[in-house]
């Protein structure tokens, strides 16, 4: 077994050129998958984050507003008992125009618009979590126009703009990635070609001493395998450089900080990096054994 | 050890046979020469028991196997088992003399220590023994070829097959090599070389098989390589 991998090594120094294209497309691509990981594990997470706050808001009507503390007008009961008992609604919660004031003052703490805002523009409201929060239309279209109610609004599409940009972030970052694992698998395959073809005067005197096959062609397929896993590990190392340097400096900055909660290392190195590792190792696999099998006959 | 039944051979390219019905029979432990003038099919006869190409017809063994009908993943078995040596040496380049025989050994899984301790004995007995770690192209011609020879015998195999194994050497160095080749026969081995070397053929009395145009012309127990021409 000795011998496979001085003969693997010795070919990827051969052909140290192309080894290093090799190994940095494999690199690129698999940094691409892993960035597109990355966003698919921030989606979801954001996705929780929001559906566990967003809920369905029935914002009751001026008279409502104005007069009703804690939802004791037979309106506001009569609203209130109704999406109780709905079988969507988890639970229901009424913010009068005062607690909405105060919420708002410390949201906005120390911003101009705070000048801006009287308790008066601001609705008392019902706020109805769902069960699933994707069904928040259907409580739309069933209290929108009711008696005392100024409108509802499911919170749910107010967040859905950052949803479908992070969703066209992740597939832009799958399709960069699928186009260059394409051409990772063209290089690899390649490369083996060539050094197959360069060392074919050495696998047939291998074979006339009575190497199998196998024998002769696994140096191929480590050379394959090493290129996958050491691009895995760049990748992986791009990864962590560029969350360090770049995603951490811009999901706690000003605009994104609690709007999108933030990489963790392990996300990098716990998830991504081994998934990278196996599907490099696999790919280059694959494609140094179909390679094999299909051009290089011994 | 080796028989061949009504063996032909005729290659994609050409019309002539290459080989055409020849039968043969050698013993275990036989030395056989084989001769004939250049394009009488030595080489494809060697060929054809290393089962580098199939016969065209007729059946060719090589011990108990059918190597004409033998599966591809068992070449190898059959290889293992055989030695072979050209006139163009065909070492590893990039190995050294020593890690050139040791290789004959990897093949067939032999562990580490008992390579250790058999490549310098094989070495030892081709009169190596000191450039074990000397590459292929620091080797003079005499030397590659006793390199060869070492890694075809440190299997013990059944067969020996040389296919003009002195062409490229002096005459003195070509009797070398034959002195080694019948010291490898005197082991058990069977030895079956093909050659143009007329004076080691006369001087070795052993059998001689000669082929015309790919026909057996002449198969002498203890023949010389033909009346002067
Ligand atoms: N791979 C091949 N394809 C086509 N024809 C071949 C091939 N190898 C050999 N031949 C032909 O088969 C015939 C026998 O060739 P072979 O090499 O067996 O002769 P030989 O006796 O070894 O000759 P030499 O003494 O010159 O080595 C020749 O006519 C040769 O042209
Ligand atoms: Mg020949």
């Amino acid at each position: 077994m000795l011998f496979v991998w001085r003969e693997a090594l010795v070919g990827l120094r051969r052909n140290l050129t192309m080894t290093l294209a090799m190994v940095i497309t494999t690199a690129i691509s698999l940094g691409l998958l892993g960035a597109g990981l990355l966003a698919v594990r921030t989606i979801d997470r954001t996705e929780d984050l929001y559906y566990s706050l967003i809920a369905v808001q029935v914002a009751l009507d001026e008279p409502t507003s104005a007069e009703d503390p804690d939802c004791s007008s037979p309106v506001c009961r009569d609203l209130r008992a109704e999406l109780e008992a709905d079988p969507l609604v988890a639970s229901v919660e009424y913010e009068s125009r005062e607690a909405a004031f105060t919420r708002f003052q410390r949201i906005y703490a120390g911003q101009s618009i705070l000048q801006l805002v009287r308790p008066q523009s601001l609705p008392a409201t019902l706020r109805v979590t769902m069960d699933d929060p994707l069904r928040g239309t259907e409580i739309v279209d069933r209290f929108t126009g009711r008696p005392g109610v100024r409108n509802v609004v499911d919170q749910r599409s107010t967040v859905a703009d950052l949803f479908s940009f992070l969703g066209s972030v992740r597939n832009a970052t799958f399709g960069l990635a699928i186009v260059q694992a394409l051409a990772a698998v063209l290089l690899i395959s390649n490369t083996i070609q060539l050094s197959a073809f360069t060392r074919r005067t050495e696998v047939g005197i291998m074979r006339l001493v009575g190497a199998t096959r196998w024998y002769t062609q696994v140096p191929f397929l480590i050379e394959a395998v090493v290129t996958g896993v050491v691009g895995a590990v760049l990748a992986t190392a791009g990864l962590v450089a560029g969350k360090v340097f770049f995603l951490d400096n811009l999901l706690s900055g000003r605009l994104l900080a609690n709007t999108i909660p933030p990489i963790g290392m392990t996300d990098v190195l716990g998830y991504v990096g081994p998934v990278l590792v196996v599907v490099g190792a696999v790919i280059a696999t694959a494609t140094g054994y179909v390679t094999l099998r299909l051009y290089v006959r011994s | 050890m080796i028989r061949l039944e009504n063996v032909s051979k005729v290659y994609a390219t050409s019309t002539r046979p290459a080989l055409d019905d020849v039968t043969m029979d050698v013993e275990r432990g036989e030395f056989v020469f084989l001769i004939g003038p250049s394009g009488s099919g030595k080489s494809t006869l060697l060929r054809l028991l290393l089962r580098e190409d199939v016969p065209s017809r007729g059946t060719v063994w090589v011990a108990n196997w059918n190597v004409g009908r033998l599966a591809r993943r068992r070449v190898p078995r059959l290889r293992q088992r055989m030695g072979c040596v050209f006139q163009d040496f065909r070492l590893l380049p990039n190995k050294t003399v020593a890690e050139n025989v040791a290789f004959a050994l990897e093949v067939i899984g032999k562990p580490r220590h008992t390579i250790r301790t058999v490549v310098p004995e094989v070495l030892d007995m081709v009169d190596l023994g000191g450039k074990a770690d000397r590459m292929p192209s620091e080797l003079s011609g005499g030397e590659a070829q006793r390199v060869a020879i070492a890694r075809a015998f440190v299997n013990r195999p059944l067969v020996l097959l040389a296919d003009e194994p002195t062409g490229n050497l002096d005459p003195e160095t070509a009797t070398g090599i034959m002195t080694l080749l019948e010291r490898i026969n005197r082991t058990g081995t069977t030895v079956l070389m093909a050659t143009h070397d007329r004076q080691i053929v006369d001087s070795a009395r052993r059998r001689v098989v000669e082929l015309s145009s790919g026909r057996l012309a002449r198969d002498d127990h203890r023949g010389v390589y033909g009346v002067a021409r």
